[in-house]
């Protein structure tokens, strides 16, 4: 409400998660990596292994190439696609951590000049001071990470901050730690992976050695990612760990798609390195590899959805919700209405149409869009303006990832019009039933199933009049509950298939 | 008519307004004098390559840039964090609005930004296998640069005006705008990037001065003290072009309005004329050496005076509607002394490596010798 809204026609938080995840890929391959780089020519050297040498040597140089270019320019690029998408919450992030940012600064020019001072100078620095410089690099990336993690996961739980106000509450905050592990996990299985592209390129007796060796780095990524994830899923809030266990089952697909292709990313790398780069790496080929990084960028993007996700309806969870309102704003926005509240919104109340539109950005555009990525056009089908405008009064109870309405009843009403205008489907059948089917559909699945999990009616033999004079008061059955808006005929087609949803 | 300016974020600011202001302008000086170095130091390398077949020295040169400019851009870039986020932090409201109003340009930074970096490596390596071929690229490199430069003024214009948003905003709500309607934007613009050009002059003329006693130092300090010299020189009448587009008030302020303003006006220019008139002077100097130092010394200086004078204009210009001194201070003064020590640290660290470096290469130019 504060800013202006970048309409970018689909919902910026895929902006967001894209950006992100690329960024997220390699950067932990840039921490990870580091290690890799300096464990293995520490080994080159023991075991007096020239050719290992000349393998790390072209290693570090992709490595270079990668994480201070492309990684680097994608972390500064979420902090533009943020600020973008999400200014207010970007900017409490900025107030709460600015000194936090600071020393992640400091971590990350350390580390890119480490990184390169590395890559660049095998010829120059004698073995002692290069091997300082790689664990310098590792060091300065670990910690950089470390800073991070303390941002990223105070989104989600952001603890005793939410009373105190203090950064340390804020950044030591319950996911802290087993984010941290599961980061660092992530950051040895990536080097794993990174490991083999490069080995690729290799001759046969070395890179089956060099396969190995990136094999074991990989499964000790993957292995520590089952119990890690476990202790991290104990410390989010009750209402995240309800989305996974499947308690509001229903309308959470993408979680179950997300935890469904995490599990089988994870399995099919965790084979391919048992297989493949343990026990048999004379096998290993460039396709293997390319399903290896795909299986990695599975892991790594579903993670990042699911902890995107378990966070809704905040983004910064108890503080800001997902649509940039804050939490504190709600009641003063509903007392005096958007108009007076966003100088970025036209009050046009000759065109009601129009000024919904604008109502639609602001409020629902972060999540939703019109016709595409959770299309509005497909859950309100159907809707009248009347049950359009009631609906936004029940938000959390329809959706539990969804904020409330922050408006009046004017905003509401030309919402309420707006959202009802994209589908104006009217309910038909050839059979009672079918008309029934269809007027539940509209009105009531949004919260309720017949014969399912969710918040399931049955209602079967109640006699369809006694339904019918139900649906005439049901704010008296339950204040979460819109009034029925549709015509009598509809009201009876939807009782006679609620008595009896079988027939 | 109310305008449309975000209230700024109800939490107060983590650190005193000095402190984020001399760290907001450190920093930013820094990073302005590697990016300067980047953007004039791949326009240079490009006329080098070009001239490659008929100067030995053209093509020594390329060969140098080539060695430095990707860790220049490393450098540009890890900079450039710093001063971003502490701009963010006082004039965050300002910043964040202007930049959705112009997000697909802002946003296309990054693509271009990662296009030009590896456009610079591909330079890099190709000079240091001595094959040709690197002219389009490296058009292509100064063109993309010279546009994140402009998209960048646009930005620091439009978040000045503020008066403006909602007509930008109306236009185009999806982010394809520019700030246009501007007055000052091209002779900014303008002024930055020869002033880019300037001090990548300067860096040519330091480069110079720390090689050894030949005729390619002779050329690279005559050739940095010329390019220094000319874009400085045409950079007066920009700047009189630039001063004339600035909004009334702040006009003023510099022509006497404004004690600090017109006194760092003053300096830069006599600061810009001295470091010029020390550099020119060096070759038919007594001790040319000292005159160089001078004349570097005076550079920097100009480019410090000419840092603080941008954010004197972006104060001056704010003045009406905000200044950050209004904003409630809670310092987190635990984490500012953690960030004090690190940073520390981070400085030593960076020396601890760049003098085995230097002491590494020494050796290596000494005997010859590698370590592999």
């Amino acid at each position: 409400m504060n800013y202006p809204v970048w309409q970018l026609g689909f919902p910026g938080g895929l902006l967001i998660a894209a950006v992100a995840v690329l960024h997220v890929f390699i950067s932990h391959f840039a921490v990870g990596g580091g290690a890799y780089l300096v464990v293995t020519e520490r080994r080159a050297y023991s075991h007096n292994d020239s050719d290992l040498l000349g393998y790390v040597r072209h290693h570090s140089k992709f490595f270079a190439l990668l994480t201070v270019v492309l990684g680097a320019v994608t972390g500064v690029g979420i902090w533009f696609t943020i600020g973008l998408v999400s200014p207010e919450a970007t900017s409490s992030l900025i107030h709460t951590f600015v000194w936090g940012w600071a020393i992640e600064w400091v971590f990350f020019f350390v580390e890119i000049a480490a990184a390169l001072i590395y890559a660049y100078h095998w010829d120059t620095l004698d073995r002692h001071t290069h091997l300082m410089i790689g664990w310098i690099y590792f060091i300065a990336a670990w910690a950089s990470l470390a800073v991070i993690n303390g941002i990223i996961t105070f989104m989600l739980t952001p603890g005793r901050w939410l009373e105190t106000g203090k950064f340390w509450d804020g950044f030591f905050n319950p996911t802290y730690w087993p984010s941290l592990c599961i980061r660092t996990a992530m950051a040895a299985g990536l080097a794993g992976i990174f490991g083999l592209v490069t080995a690729m390129w290799e001759a046969s007796a070395l890179r089956e050695r060099v396969v190995r060796w990136s094999g074991w780095w990989l499964a000790l990524g993957i292995a520590s990612l089952l119990p890690l994830s476990r202790w991290y899923f104990h410390n989010l809030p009750p209402y995240s760990r309800a989305y996974f266990n499947g308690a509001l089952s229903a309308p959470y697909i993408a979680v179950r798609y997300s935890l469904r292709g995490a599990a089988v990313c994870a399995g099919v790398a965790l084979i391919l390195t048992l297989v493949l780069a343990l026990l048999r790496p004379k096998l290993m080929s460039p396709v293997a590899v390319a399903v290896l990084i795909v299986a990695g960028f599975g892991v790594m993007g579903s993670g990042e959805y699911l902890r995107e996700f378990s966070r809704y309806p905040y983004v910064i969870n108890g503080y800001i919700y997902a649509n940039d309102v804050r939490v504190g704003q709600i009641k003063g926005i509903t007392a005096i209405g958007v108009a007076k509240t966003s100088p970025w919104v036209e009050a046009n109340t000759d065109n009601p149409h129009a000024y919904g539109r604008q109502l639609f950005v602001i409020e629902c555009g972060s999540c939703h869009s019109v016709a595409s990525y959770r299309a509005m056009r497909r859950f309100a089908r159907g809707w009248d303006a009347k049950f359009g405008s009631e609906a936004l009064l029940h938000l959390p109870v329809i959706r539990e990832t969804m904020p409330p309405f922050a408006g009046d009843e004017n905003d509401r009403a030309a919402l309420g019009s707006y959202l009802a205008s994209l589908a104006p489907a009217t309910p038909w059948g050839a059979s009672e039933k079918e008309l029934g089917q269809q007027v539940f559909a509209i009105h009531c699945a949004m919260c309720h199933s017949v014969g399912g999990q969710r918040r399931p009616l049955d209602l079967q033999g109640t006699d369809p009049e006694g339904i019918v004079g139900m649906l005439g008061s049901l704010r008296d059955l339950s204040p979460d509950m819109p009034p029925f808006t549709g015509t009598g005929l509809e009201g009876h087609a939807l009782a006679a298939y609620l008595s009896n949803p079988g027939k | 008519m109310k305008l449309p300016i975000p209230y700024p974020d109800p939490m107060p600011l983590p650190g005193p307004v000095w402190l984020l202001r001399v760290l907001l302008l450190l920093t930013f000086f820094l990073h302005v004098l590697f990016m300067n170095c980047l953007l004039g130091g791949t326009a240079v390398a490009l006329v080098c390559v070009m001239q490659r077949k008929g100067s030995a020295f053209s093509a020594r040169l390329a060969g140098d840039l080539g060695r430095l400019l990707p860790s220049v851009f490393a450098f540009t870039i890890t900079l450039g964090v710093a001063p971003l986020l502490f701009l963010q932090v006082m004039y965050g409201q300002f910043l964040y609005a202007s930049s959705i109003l112009i997000a697909v340009p802002w946003l296309a930074i990054i693509g271009m930004v990662v296009l030009a970096y590896y456009g610079v490596y591909f330079f890099s390596m190709k000079e240091q296998e001595q094959k040709g071929g690197t002219t389009v690229v490296l058009t292509l490199v100064v063109l993309l640069l010279a546009t994140v430069a402009f998209v960048y003024s646009n930005n620091f214009t439009l978040m000045l005006t503020p008066e403006r948003w909602l007509d930008v905003y109306h236009r185009n709500t999806g982010g394809w705008n520019l700030n246009w309607s501007e007055p000052s934007l091209l002779p900014r613009y303008l002024h930055f990037v020869l002033g880019a050009l300037a001090v990548s002059g300067l860096g040519l003329v330091v480069g110079g001065v720390r090689k050894q006693q030949d005729e390619y130092r002779q050329w690279l300090i005559e050739q940095g003290s010329l390019l220094f010299a000319g874009a400085t020189l045409l950079n007066f009448g920009v700047g009189f072009w630039f001063l004339v587009k600035l909004s009334g008030p702040a006009r003023l302020a510099f022509v006497g309005g404004n004690g600090l303003a017109t006194v760092l006006l003053g300096v830069g220019m006599l600061l810009a004329l001295a470091a010029v008139a020390h550099l020119i002077m060096a070759k038919s100097s007594k001790s040319p050496k000292r005159q160089l130092a001078i004349g570097i010394s005076c550079g920097l200086l100009t480019v410090g005076a000419m840092v603080v004078m941008r954010d004197v204009l972006r104060n001056l210009v704010l003045a009406p509607y905000f200044s950050p001194n209004q904003l409630p201070v809670a310092p987190q003064w635990s984490i500012i002394a953690l960030f004090v020590v690190l940073f520390v640290a981070g400085l030593a660290t960076l020396c601890y490596m760049l003098r085995k470096v230097a002491i590494a290469t020494r050796m290596q130019v000494a005997t010859g010798q590698t370590h592999r």
